[in-house]
């Protein structure tokens, strides 16, 4: 067979005649994209991938067709090229009609798999579904008691009735795991030499230390308190998270090799200069521990606290004095913390002033319903106007009435002082639960205006080189300890990529999403959520113990079934949502309208879903070229083109028989093995 | 020798009643008339369709226009009396006959002039001569080489040499060799191809045969679209006529060559023009186009060397054979030999066929022969190349007609579709249609097309409904370079080009659509606004009468007003109103 | 006539077209024309049938009948207007004539009326540009439309059907 010289890239190569551009660039380790193309079919072309460049060609050439001649200079990866297949993936996807991943995992912070573990606790495993929220979350059954849950207001199940218990399946999984002997311990990876330093033991720090660790670091995890844990352990209370199973957490982080060392406060132990010269890289994970102050008249009385000061005089074992009238300011999850332990602490009258509506408060529903139930009066459309004062302790709140007015920024109507209307209040005490600060004494990192450190937000690099910072101290400020553990993680990486010596910022990956309506949920049974039992009001504000026991593992597995499993069976291999995420599209310029598609259709052995299909015609192809069977075909014509099975039953049964290959040969995920 | 009546019988004519007036005819003229009554194809006067014409007992010819069925008598009265001049007003005025004189005419030479269905008229018209020549006096070689010194070039649009292709395929190995005809006219306005197979079928089977003969093909296919039904029935008759006379089958005219020709009837699917989705449909599947390479010169139908011309194309062969192809050469221009039939119609005064040299500028085929725009208006542009081409803007109008010279302008020279566009043509709409037109006619199979077309359609009807956006243009000529770019096949590569050339020519009317939300041609109803100017208005009411949604109030012999909220802007208000009182902006 | 026996097709009426064609390769496309001529659509048990006589999937046959725009899979009426959508005849106000239809006779694109008189299909050329807008009625074509006209052309066969 006669040879033939060209270039691909520049790089010299060999074929012989009859070899297609494809074939010897794939030889030589060059990867020509391609959707529709396999060896055992016949060329199509319809992708539109695998146009490569020749110099002196005027048009572009499809690689998986094009035989190679002598002499060709072909550039694989030119701007012309790549424009056309930036494109080809743009369009593909504007009529791509698939969730790549459920809206649970996407709302999540972290990333979490919440599908994957669910059905893992539907199937009664729950190791195996441990071993999936590991990999973004390694505090699962403390984030599982106390997760404001995101991934459940998404979730398409408040399409039919009520949302999965993510959150509570979470932490039935992972404290059954927490009671086994043999519970999951991931790999290490071989030791790097590199050493890291991260500041902070709370959720961030925890997070950042344990995947570096299990990367093959030398990790050293400092904290200032005397325990590690954060503001899950000093600033959430006993009966939200028991302490021991944040300790049994943390032993197995220290597990996976980070070194602990506690009651070290950076610039009072060790200067932040020394600390940084023991270290290859510092990750600043350091919290907002500052209460915001009220801002009003008399807010330097004694018995005026802030709210985290007061959860964690609690958490260890020396509580502020509170007396027996309790009035909290804020609406928040901190707010509702500070009620309900006042409660707990044996306060008679326990008030939480916020200047707007129930509907308006940033805290959890459940949380709110609850610490009603435990007695908490709520003075809505109130806001202290000045702290009075006798001996110079606090003793009567002077309230300005609110009204509310227009919308803001966020949306949410804003409070508007009624004028001249007042209310008088009589207190023991004054907690401000409306806002943490972060306290950077000793670090010397940029920050911004708020005074937080600021960080970039894709590489979390501070202004001091191999310096990062991750969590509530940085830009933004305080949010969810979930979103701290997102920022974490990612941050992991690309620590990692800098030790390797080429840092790499992390980019959030392309995913397609469905649009969807009640009515494309129609035909589904109802099943509402499996209820639990939380204990007796009355017996609650007695004890710190938890407000229920969670989920039995029949009532899990019951619960995790409801999932409707949105995402896409074949996400981790799909070859379409790699090759989007290689070009970086953007799609949603192209956004129109999308074919009309059946809901899924069973053929024997296989589930189509049409809207996923992107007519690269390869079952079509596969069936009638490799299987020799011909019971796929293209209907119709131009953008209204679908993939069609033979419509007579019992023939398509005995002809499909368990052959497989078209659902093998797809690209994408709309052909699924049963 | 007897008069001769002939009534012009294409499908134009046919649409204009010219069925009715040979029938009104033949009850008049029995036996013993003094004239015979016989049909001809389409000559290309469309607009003045239905043509009858006279040709007296010394051959001169009295060609009558525009006839109605109850004209026919004053025919046949002109006939019985040799009195011409009682023909009066249905004689065709001078300027009129001067769309035909003004042209040179060889694709089209027998068009309208002879029988379609009589081979022996074409006979007496030099048919099968130059087959005859070439069948007995040339090899195959000598053939191309003819072909070659002619310069013709592919008619169907991608002005391909002719003798390339048939000296590719008759290079190619093999002994089972196909000639495919191309007859699948699809190009929204034009017609040429439909002109010649109704009313010169001959001439095409005479310039596939010594294609044949020169490439190599025992077997020919006519691939003939759906929608031309009397061309598939007179191109039957022909098929079998020549069979009947030995110009067809076996041994043609007693050599050792033999050849015969079937008709494949389209079903009905554009992309089929495009020449390996074609080859799709004759083998009975879908027209999805394949890739190329390979080329049908090397396998093509069936995995056989095929080539494939167009109609036009074979039209110029027994011509140029005859004549030679140095006199073809002669007309044209340095890089386009020949003639060209251009099918011009939209807002001229005169619309039909026109065969020009190459050479000839734009100005010279819609002004100085269909006449310039109708009703007073005025020229705003011209499409060339149907939903492949684009369009040309006044300032072009003296770009000299040639394959050359019309691509640069952003069109091409294409079938020879020329759409002809006054003011009141909305140049985004009109790009809109093309590109509405190509998403309904895409095979499906790529994505740059496929979703590209769609897409670009969906912008575009965007724009046109008012709801056009800040970067939309840019949005569309991105889009546009890698459609252009991508697609597999002619189609797809080609489908931007409406919307490029009006971009390039017309953008301040997609800029008028997008940021003022108007429509400078007044046709984008969403964006147009209905006003009854009170000046002008008596309060006749007759506008509100006819409005069909009671958009219209006011009291009688008032000035009346319209509600632009309940208005769906359907204009029976202003055709109703008989002082031009509604003014739409 | 019930449901049962509407949806029941005479198959025998394909024999002359499959002996004739069935054994030469690539005449699906003819095949199916036939069967459209014979029925005036495609019903499902003739392309079962064509099937098991060609030797073709059913699933190619779909394929090849819906990709292209002459084959109809339901009954259309005893007239089908083709209406002309081409460039010559969008531009002279083939939108005006479609509007005039759908007045006259209540159908759009693909539209039968109920009383199966008249069906709508848009073509995209009929090649009679220089009488744009044209339409074709069961192979005759009208050129040099107006809105009247059409409505007097749909009038003139619909006294024609009903005196037949």
């Amino acid at each position: 067979m006669s040879e033939i010289k060209l270039t691909i890239n520049g790089l010299p190569c060999v074929g012989s005649a009859g070899e297609t551009i494809l074939q010897i660039a794939e030889r030589y380790g060059i990867h020509i994209p391609t959707l529709c193309h396999k060896e055992e079919v016949q060329h199509y072309g319809a992708c539109g991938l695998c146009v490569v460049e020749n110099e002196g060609s005027p048009k572009l050439l499809r690689g998986c067709s094009t035989l190679a001649t002598d002499g060709m200079a072909i550039q694989t990866e030119g701007a012309r090229a790549v424009q056309a297949r930036k494109i080809a993936l743009e369009l593909l996807m504007s009529d791509h009609d698939g969730d790549c991943v459920g809206p649970c995992r996407l709302a999540c912070p972290a990333e979490t798999d919440c599908q994957s573990y669910v059905k893992q606790v539907a199937l009664g495993n729950t190791h195996e579904a441990v071993r999936i929220v590991k990999d973004k979350l390694p505090l699962p059954a403390s984030i599982g008691h106390i997760c404001p849950h995101p991934c459940e207001k998404e979730c398409r199940r408040n399409l039919v009735e009520e949302p999965i218990s993510i959150a509570l399946i979470k932490r039935f999984m992972s404290m059954a795991e927490l009671k086994k002997a043999d519970r999951w311990q991931p790999e290490r990876s071989a030791p790097t030499g590199k050493r890291v330093g991260v500041i902070g033991g709370g959720p961030a720090g925890l997070t950042a230390a344990y995947y570096l660790s299990l990367k093959g670091h030398d990790v050293t995890l400092t904290e200032q308190m005397p325990q590690m844990g954060g503001m899950l352990r000093y600033g959430i209370p006993q009966y939200r998270l028991p302490k021991d199973v944040l300790d049994a957490e943390i032993a197995d982080i220290a597990a996976a090799g980070v070194r602990m060392e506690n009651g070290v406060k950076i610039g009072r132990d060790i200067s932040f200069a020394d600390y940084r010269a023991r270290f290859d890289a510092v990750v600043l994970a350091i919290g907002a521990w500052k209460s915001s102050p009220l801002g009003c008249p008399g807010e330097t009385l004694d018995g005026v606290y802030g709210g985290i000061d007061f959860l964690r005089s609690v958490a260890l074992h020396d509580p502020l004095p509170i007396g027996k009238n309790v009035a909290i300011v804020g609406g928040g999850n901190t707010a509702m913390d500070a009620c309900r332990t006042a409660v707990r602490l044996g306060a008679e009258n326990v008030y939480v002033i916020y200047r707007r509506t129930r509907a308006e408060m940033p805290a959890a529903a459940d949380e709110i319903e609850e610490a009603i139930e435990e007695g908490v009066n709520f003075k809505f459309l109130t806001n202290p106007a000045e702290l009075l004062g006798e001996d110079g302790k606090v003793k009567t709140v002077k309230l300005q009435v609110m009204e509310l007015g227009e919308p803001d920024a966020s949306g949410r109507r804003s409070p508007v002082p009624v004028e001249g209307k007042f209310e008088y209040l009589d207190v023991d005490c004054v907690i401000a639960a409306i806002g943490q600060k972060t306290d950077s004494t000793g670090i010397d990192a940029e920050l911004n205006r708020r005074g937080n450190i600021v960080a970039d937000a894709c590489s979390f690099l501070t202004s001091l080189e191999g310096v990062f910072a991750v969590g509530d101290a940085t830009n933004g400020g305080a949010d969810i300890a979930i979103a701290a553990i997102g920022e974490a993680n990612r941050a992991a990486d690309v620590v990692d990529s800098y030790l390797h010596g080429a840092l790499v910022p992390c980019k959030k990956p392309f995913v397609s999403q469905r649009y969807v309506t009640a009515a494309d949920y129609a035909d589904r049974e109802r099943k509402p959520r499996v209820q639990i039992k939380n204990r007796d009001a009355q017996a609650r504000r007695g004890d710190f113990e938890p407000v229920n026991t969670g989920f039995t593992a029949e009532e899990a597995m019951r619960e995790a079934s409801r999932c409707l499993e949105c995402g896409c069976h074949d996400y981790e291999k799909c070859t379409l949502i790699r090759h989007a995420n290689r070009y970086e599209i953007h799609p949603e310029r192209f956004e129109g309208e999308k074919r009309r598609h059946d809901s899924e259709k069973r053929l024997v052995v296989i589930e189509r879903d049409q809207g996923k299909c992107i007519l690269c015609g390869l079952c079509v192809r596969v069936c009638n070229e490799v299987a020799g069977k011909g019971l796929l075909g293209l209907i119709g014509r131009g953008f209204g083109t679908v993939v069609k099975p033979e419509f007579r039953e019992s023939a398509a049964i005995a002809g499909c028989a368990d052959c497989r290959k078209c659902a093998e040969a797809c690209p994408t995920g709309a052909m699924k093995l049963l | 020798m007897n008069a001769r009546i002939v009534v012009g019988q294409g499908s134009c004519g046919l649409a204009a009643g010219a069925a009715d007036v040979y029938s009104a005819l033949a009850q008049l003229l029995d036996a013993s008339a003094p004239a015979t009554l016989g049909i001809t194809g389409c000559i290309g006067l469309c607009y003045l369709e239905p043509i009858v014409d006279v040709y007296d007992a010394q051959g001169a010819l009295h060609r009558c226009v525009r006839v109605k069925p109850e004209d026919a008598q004053r025919i046949v009265d002109a006939v019985r009396t040799q009195d011409y001049s009682l023909l009066g007003a249905l004689l065709i005025e001078k300027e009129d006959e001067e769309f035909l004189t003004k042209q040179t005419r060889i694709a089209l030479r027998h068009c309208g002039v002879i029988d379609p269905e009589s081979i022996e008229d074409y006979i007496a018209h030099d048919g099968y001569q130059a087959l005859e020549k070439v069948l007995k006096t040339m090899t195959p070689e000598q053939v191309i080489e003819e072909i070659k010194v002619s310069g013709l070039a592919g008619r169907g649009g991608a002005g391909f040499p002719t003798w390339f292709k048939w000296n590719a395929a008759r290079s190619s190995a093999g002994e089972e060799k196909y000639l495919i005809c191309n007859a699948d006219e699809g190009d929204p306005g034009a017609f040429m191809d439909r002109a010649v197979l109704e009313s010169d079928p001959h001439n095409l089977i005479e310039g596939m045969l010594i294609a044949a003969y020169a490439m190599g093909a025992q077997e020919a296919v006519v691939y003939v679209r759906a929608e031309y039904p009397l061309a598939i029935v007179r191109l039957t008759a022909a098929i079998d006529a020549a069979r009947e006379h030995g110009y067809l089958g076996d041994h043609i005219l007693g050599t050792d060559f033999s050849c015969s020709i079937r008709i494949k009837a389209g079903a009905g699917a554009f992309v089929c023009g495009e020449e390996t989705a074609l080859i799709e449909s004759l083998e009975g599947s879908r027209g999805m186009p394949r890739l190329k390479p390979p080329f049908p010169a090397e396998s093509g139908y069936w995995q056989k060397p095929s080539n494939i011309n167009n109609v036009e194309t074979f039209a110029n062969v027994s011509w140029i054979l005859l004549n030679g192809g140095t006199a073809f050469a002669a007309m044209g221009t340095e890089n386009s030999k020949g003639t060209k039939v251009f099918a011009v119609t939209g807002k001229v005064r005169r619309g039909g066929l026109v065969e020009i040299p190459m050479g000839k500028t734009l100005r010279d085929v819609i002004f100085d022969i269909a006449g310039g725009i109708r009703d007073g208006r005025e020229f705003k542009a011209v499409q060339l190349g149907g939903p492949s081409g684009g369009c040309v803007p006044a300032a072009l109008l003296d770009t000299v007609i040639d394959y050359k010279n019309l691509s640069a302008t952003g069109a091409i020279m294409g079938s020879g579709g020329m759409v002809v566009m006054d003011d009141t043509t909305c140049m985004v709409g009109i790009a809109k249609f093309f590109l509405e037109f190509t998403t309904k006619e895409s095979c499906g199979k790529c994505v740059h097309c496929r979703i590209g077309t769609k897409r670009l359609s969906e912008i575009l009807e965007r724009i046109v409904s008012g709801n056009g956006r800040e970067g939309d243009v840019e949005l569309l000529e991105e889009l546009c370079s890698s459609v252009k770019d991508g697609a597999l096949c002619g189609l797809g590569q080609t489908a931007p080009n409406p919307i490029l050339t009006t971009i390039r020519y017309f953008r301040n009317e997609y800029d008028a659509h997008i940021r003022e939300k108007k429509c400078p041609a007044g046709q984008c109803k969403p964006l147009l606004t209905y006003a009854i100017d009170a000046e002008k208005c008596i309060g006749c009411g007759a506008c509100a009468r006819k409005c069909p949604v009671g958009a219209i109030s006011g009291e009688l012999k008032k000035p009346h007003s319209v509600d632009s909220e309940k208005c769906i802007r359907c204009g029976s208000c202003q055709s109703a109103c008989r002082f031009g009182a509604v003014q739409v902006d | 006539m019930c449901e049962c026996q509407k949806n029941k097709v005479d198959l025998m009426l394909l024999e002359p077209t499959l002996a004739e064609y069935a054994a030469v390769k690539g005449s699906l496309i003819t095949i199916l024309q036939h069967t459209q001529e014979i029925y005036g659509y495609i019903p499902t048990d003739a392309v079962y049938h064509i099937a098991e006589r060609t030797g073709e999937t059913p699933a190619k046959i779909m394929g090849v009948a819906t990709f292209y725009s002459q084959f109809r899979f339901t009954a259309v009426g005893k007239y089908l207007i083709l209406l002309c959508k081409g460039t010559a005849c969008y531009v002279n106000g083939a939108d005006r004539i479609a509007e005039a239809i759908l007045d006259e006779l209540g159908i759009r694109d693909g539209e039968t009326t109920e009383d199966g008189l008249f069906s709508l299909s848009l073509v995209s050329c009929l090649g009679c540009c220089s009488l744009a807008p044209v339409m074709m009625i069961n192979e005759k074509t009208y050129g040099s439309l107006t809105p009247d006209k059409v409505r007097q052309i749909l009038r003139d066969l619909r006294k024609e059907a009903q005196q037949a």
